[in-house]
């Protein structure tokens, strides 16, 4: 995984929604690990879900394509997919660096 | 009279079972100045909708519990007009039919677009859209009172259908200005609005200003004359005092509502038109027609949407905000410093009966700037301008005044600025007919270069 940041631009009107947005989005990927553990694949699937539906509309549009990958891996029962792509995700929440612009 | 308020919000209720989405949806809707509520469950949003009355209801398609679906059809039950968006994170098609068959307007699927969000919104709640563009339009109306909101928001509501528009209220409540407002706010508003004063111009020439008429149609009518009605096609003609038209112009008026097409005086030609027409008058016109001096049939063609503005003394919001502005008019007009009313010159203000409206209120308020020589305007300056202007009642010499001046720009209008003409339906000498035009400073020269003007006939 790189250290290199990933520089994301957001509609200034939505600052003071960002740190509570990414706060529950890393509070996710704690859940999703738990939720792969218990091989609940329902609610991993659902969290998928959301992080897709929600993610594009705050500016984050790869955070969608990897909730779709997550719902999408979950309704497979694909642990290891799962697995891989919430490495993403974290990897991607820890690397972001938003540009209010 | 003017009118002002930060307009009337639209309402919009947003549902969905993540706080994220609720955030983001809010942040998109305040920023253009939608009201937003917000329910994380469909249950939460039915009990919303009873309390807040949303003009507009966003939701998601799945959510525990109670789903979009579900809530839709219940919302449905009970107004089956309010318009949905449905949210959903899955593109699938049967979904999105189930969902247009159960009456959504609009079917978008996440993530969201701003863009694609905000213009949906706007497209699936027509209103929405005159909404603002009746508040582009109203910037120089001042109201504050729930009266008047009602009175925009239904005004908001007909712009852009082609309704006939009925305004009824007392001299000098505004109606021109409502009657400007929906023109603006229509699909119209690039064409011309043309006021007409019914009650200021005499029948025959009431007729031929209308409709037109050929050449040699009447003595005096040397050239042909485009009517108002076909001057105004495209756009919005406004039969102001209604009241007063005679009824051999009623049964004309009638066939153009009918037909949608005019014909001149003395021409057996017929030009179709196509013309939203607002009505407006002081008197109360089913008493007109019980007496028989308005046809029926004409009511309520005319009739179709009927706004009433209230007189000033029962929306006695609008007084404080409607002084300020024309005392900062006033200031403007004149050069000189802002002017201010004393608090118990304020609450006289407020208390009065105001019988002549707005229109008083703005001549006083006037005469009161005029008169102080301070900066605050005190309440025995206001008592004194109320009882010097009580009314505002023009005299019997100004009413004739206004009349004659209103008569001469008609014929002028008519025959094109030929005063011998001008003169001849008059029924006056050239000689005499001159004084008259000196006498209101009516340049006949005016009217022979522009083939019609759009201003208001008087």
């Amino acid at each position: 995984m790189s250290d290199e940041k990933i520089i994301i631009q957001v509609d200034p009107d939505l600052e003071e929604l960002i740190p509570g947005f990414l706060e529950n989005r890393n509070a996710d990927i704690a859940k999703l690990r738990s939720f792969l553990d218990d091989k609940d694949f329902i609610n991993i699937q659902s969290i998928g879900h959301s992080t897709k539906g929600v993610g594009g509309g705050y500016g984050f549009d790869l955070m969608s394509e990897l909730g779709a990958e997550i719902e999408s891996a979950a309704k497979e029962s694909d642990a290891d997919k799962i697995r891989e792509t919430i490495n993403q995700l974290d990897d991607y929440l820890r690397r972001i660096e938003i540009e209010y612009a | 009279m003017t009118i002002k308020k930060s307009e009337p919000s639209v309402k919009v209720l947003i549902v969905d079972d993540d706080n994220d989405v609720l955030n983001l949806l809010e942040n998109w809707l305040t920023t253009e100045k939608f009201d937003v509520k917000r329910a994380l469950s469909g249950l939460e949003a039915l009990n919303l909708v009873g309390i807040y009355k949303p003009d507009l209801v966003v939701t998601d398609l799945y959510m525990e519990g109670m789903d979009g679906m579900a809530l839709l059809t219940e919302l449905h039950n009970d107004d089956p007009l309010l318009p949905v968006i449905m949210l959903s994170g899955q593109a699938q098609i049967p979904d999105a039919i189930k969902a247009m068959h159960l009456g959504t307007s609009a079917f978008l699927t996440k993530p969201i677009n701003q863009n694609e969000f905000l213009e949906t919104v706007k497209r699936v709640t027509p209103s929405l859209i005159n909404k603002s563009i009746l508040g582009e339009c109203t910037k120089n109306i001042i109201y504050k009172s729930k009266e008047m909101s009602d009175i925009i928001e239904m005004a908001s509501l007909v712009a852009d259908n082609d309704v006939s528009v009925f305004i009824s209220g007392a001299t000098g409540t505004g109606k021109e200005v409502i009657a400007k407002a929906i023109h603006e706010a229509s699909s119209r508003r690039n064409h011309r609005f043309i006021a007409v004063n019914c009650g200021a111009i005499p029948e025959q020439l009431l007729e031929s200003e209308l409709f037109g008429h050929e050449k040699g149609a009447f003595t005096g009518a040397n050239v042909k004359h485009e009517g108002l009605f076909q001057a105004a096609n495209g756009g919005t003609i406004l039969l102001d005092e209604i009241g007063d038209m005679p009824l051999a112009l009623q049964v004309k008026l009638l066939r153009v509502l009918q037909d949608f097409e005019v014909r001149p005086v003395g021409s057996t030609k017929t030009y179709p038109i196509d013309v939203r027409l607002i009505s407006a008058t002081h008197k109360n016109l089913e008493e007109a027609v019980e007496k028989r001096e308005f046809r029926e049939d004409l009511y309520y063609r005319l009739k179709v949407v009927p706004l009433e503005i209230p007189n000033l003394a029962k929306r006695t919001d609008d007084i404080p905000p409607l002084t300020e502005h024309f005392l900062a008019n006033y200031a403007k007009n004149n050069k000189q410093d802002y002017k201010k009313f004393s608090p118990d010159a304020m609450k006289y203000l407020v208390s009065m009966p105001w019988p002549g409206n707005v229109r008083q209120l703005m001549n006083v308020i006037d005469l009161c700037a005029t008169l102080s020589k301070n900066k605050t305007i005190p309440l025995s300056l206001v008592r004194k301008a109320v009882h010097d202007d009580p009314i505002h009642i023009q005299t019997l010499k100004e009413s004739k005044q206004a009349f004659e001046r209103g008569y001469l720009l008609s014929v002028l209008r008519i025959t094109h600025g030929h005063v011998a003409n001008a003169a001849k339906i008059a029924g006056r000498n050239r000689t005499e007919f001159y004084k008259l035009l000196n006498q209101y400073n009516i340049e006949p020269a005016s009217f022979r270069d522009k083939k019609h003007t759009e201003k208001e006939v008087n």
